[in-house]
């Protein structure tokens, strides 16, 4: 019977049958990987050393691309710009998620039509959305202005005044991403041991020293993931910025995402382009590190 | 402080299901007005003050928007795509998910990091590289091109190896004893056993693909092979101001998201988050 059993052979030996027919069944993955993601990484390292406008043939440069950008305003700005939407974005998606989801950790009625009622603005598709709250934001006939003109507010400028553009960006994120990381949150309170919390309130903690002593603690895992998953969704958020407000007014809306993307499709600077995905990658990568370090020490 | 326990209670049962309600009322406000913008006529939409439910039900929008916008023409691309990229992935993840979790062989565990790193890589870091590979394959334009770098989700092999490691040895041991070929293993006993694991990679697969922007958008050149979501981009940068057609376009583009949602709540929440087993 041994025989025919792959994995309880001796740990280190693996039968050549074993190893050909894991190898044929992971094949379509390894030319996958390789055509859809190694060639194209290697390929944009290439370009971002070379000065080409898609027509011609490509020009090696060196590394003048990143000399370019890292003195060029623009490229500048849009990173401004993508760290206030991030950061602006996932900051109090944080907290309200979390908040959302203590809320919902408890047995009520209609709890299970409620959490379908705060997912939808998750499954329903971002442009839909990016449509909508353009019409909720307009100045005059818009249904945002049912609670802003008894406050005081008349024609506001939601998505054409250079302040106010990235805020209301902001508000249609947090509205849509919050319910996704409510939940991972949720599933992480719901697997909190009851003998935890219960042991910590015999010994007189109240609701909150619960909270703060037992619970976060318990939840750093599932903090740590929704943390640094959002910050790199945020990063990659392209739709609202090209639809609703094609990164303007001025450069206001102007993000990394949309910015390589107008550089490599509207002005052909695939050099540019490239060199800007590659900047903006390692941007990130140092931002989830020094995330992951922090809650390391913590 | 015993006195007052009970009233405190029922305060707070108060103070909770307000803080539902209302959470329930800014969340859906924006789903429940894009409906009814789409029976609205256009003059009801744009009068002071403002209405938030149609006057009278105007039907002619939802034939209208097909006329005017042939909107049953991306319907159709986008069904087509995602039943193109969803056949492909529920073949292959599970195939590859396999081979990770129950074979041994050189690079195994390589290929297995590798696939988790690729997760984390953002889409758009690697568009334009993409872009230029479909180029070479003189795939622009082409379906080819919109379905090929997406017929593997990196994140359905990961869900899928989980899935296929919990499955006993015995099962495939006692095929192989009976003589049964490799292949015969997989597709008659490692993909019906993981159902489940095959549901959320659909669902994960349909609604990534369904709302996918930025790769059709660069990938499709010409009008009639457009997805829905540019097709709805396009409507709204030429056709600004007719809301009621705009809206009406909106509900046909979610409908079949909404539909799966409404039919497979639990699924779909637990499927998209990558969990299972949500209590509650």
């Amino acid at each position: 019977m041994g025989n025919f059993s792959y994995q309880r052979k001796s740990l280190r030996g693996y039968s050549k049958r074993e190893a050909i027919y894991g190898f044929i069944f992971a094949l379509p993955a390894i030319i996958f990987f390789s055509t859809f993601y190694v060639f194209p990484i290697l390929k944009t390292i290439q370009i971002s050393l070379c000065k080409w406008d898609i027509l011609g043939t490509p020009i090696f440069i060196g590394l003048e691309n990143f000399e370019r950008l890292l003195s060029l305003d623009e490229f500048y700005n849009s990173l401004l710009v993508s760290l206030y939407y991030a950061f602006g974005t996932t900051v109090p998606i944080w907290f309200i998620a979390l908040g959302l989801a203590v809320l919902f950790n408890r047995e009520f009625i209609f709890r299970w039509g409620y959490l379908v009622i705060f997912y939808l603005p998750v499954v329903i598709p971002l442009i839909v959305w990016c449509i909508l709250w353009q019409i909720l934001y307009h100045p005059t006939y818009g249904p945002l202005t049912l609670i802003t003109r008894p406050l005081g507010f008349v024609d506001i400028p939601w998505l054409t005044s250079s302040k106010l553009a990235m805020p209301s960006i902001i508000i249609l994120s947090i509205w849509k991403g919050t319910p996704f990381y409510m939940v991972i949150y949720l599933a992480g309170l719901i697997s909190v041991p009851q003998e935890y919390v219960e042991a910590a309130q015999i010994d007189g903690a109240n609701r909150l020293q619960t909270f703060w002593y037992i619970i976060i603690p318990l939840l750093k895992p599932i903090i740590l993931y929704v943390v640094i998953i959002s910050i790199i969704n945020a990063f990659q958020v392209f739709d609202p910025f090209y639809v609703m407000t094609s990164g303007g007014p001025g450069s206001a809306t102007r993000v990394v995402p949309l910015f390589i993307y107008q550089s490599a499709f509207h002005y052909l600077k695939m050099g540019i382009a490239s060199a800007a995905s590659i900047i903006f990658f390692l941007l990130m990568l140092s931002l989830s590190l020094v995330i992951l370090k922090a809650f390391r020490s913590s | 402080m015993r006195r007052n326990s009970g009233r405190n209670k029922i305060f707070r049962e108060i103070i909770f299901h307000v803080l539902i309600i209302v959470g329930a009322i800014i969340v859906i406000f924006p789903t429940i007005y894009m409906f009814s913008a789409s029976f609205m006529s256009l003059d009801q939409i744009f009068s002071t003050p403002i209405h938030i439910f149609p006057l009278k039900l105007h039907f002619e929008n939802y034939r209208e928007v097909f006329v005017q916008f042939a909107l049953h023409r991306y319907f159709l691309n986008s069904t087509f795509v995602v039943i193109v990229v969803l056949l492909f992935n529920i073949f292959f993840c599970p195939l590859v998910g396999y081979s990770l979790a129950k074979f041994r062989f050189p690079g195994r565990d390589f290929l297995f990091i590798f696939t988790l790193c690729t997760m984390m890589i953002p889409f758009n870091i690697i568009v334009i590289p993409l872009y230029l590979t479909i180029r070479t394959f003189g795939w622009i334009n082409t379906y080819q091109g919109l379905v090929a770098p997406q017929i593997i989700i990196p994140f359905g092999i990961f869900l899928m190896r989980q899935f296929i490691q919990g499955i006993p040895n015995d099962y495939l041991d006692a095929a192989r004893i009976d003589g049964c070929s490799e292949f015969r293993i997989f597709y008659q006993i490692i993909l019906p056993l993981s159902t489940p694991a095959i549901v959320a990679l659909s669902i994960v697969t349909f609604v990534g693909n369904w709302n996918s922007f930025l790769w059709p958008l660069i990938v499709l050149t010409s009008d009639a092979k457009q997805t829905l979501p540019i097709a709805l981009a396009k409507f709204l940068s030429n056709y600004a101001n007719e809301w009621h057609l705009l809206m009406t376009a909106s509900v046909v583009a979610s409908s079949p998201i909404l539909l799966f949602f409404f039919l497979f709540n639990r699924g779909f929440i637990e499927g998209m988050t990558g969990l299972s087993g949500l209590k509650g």
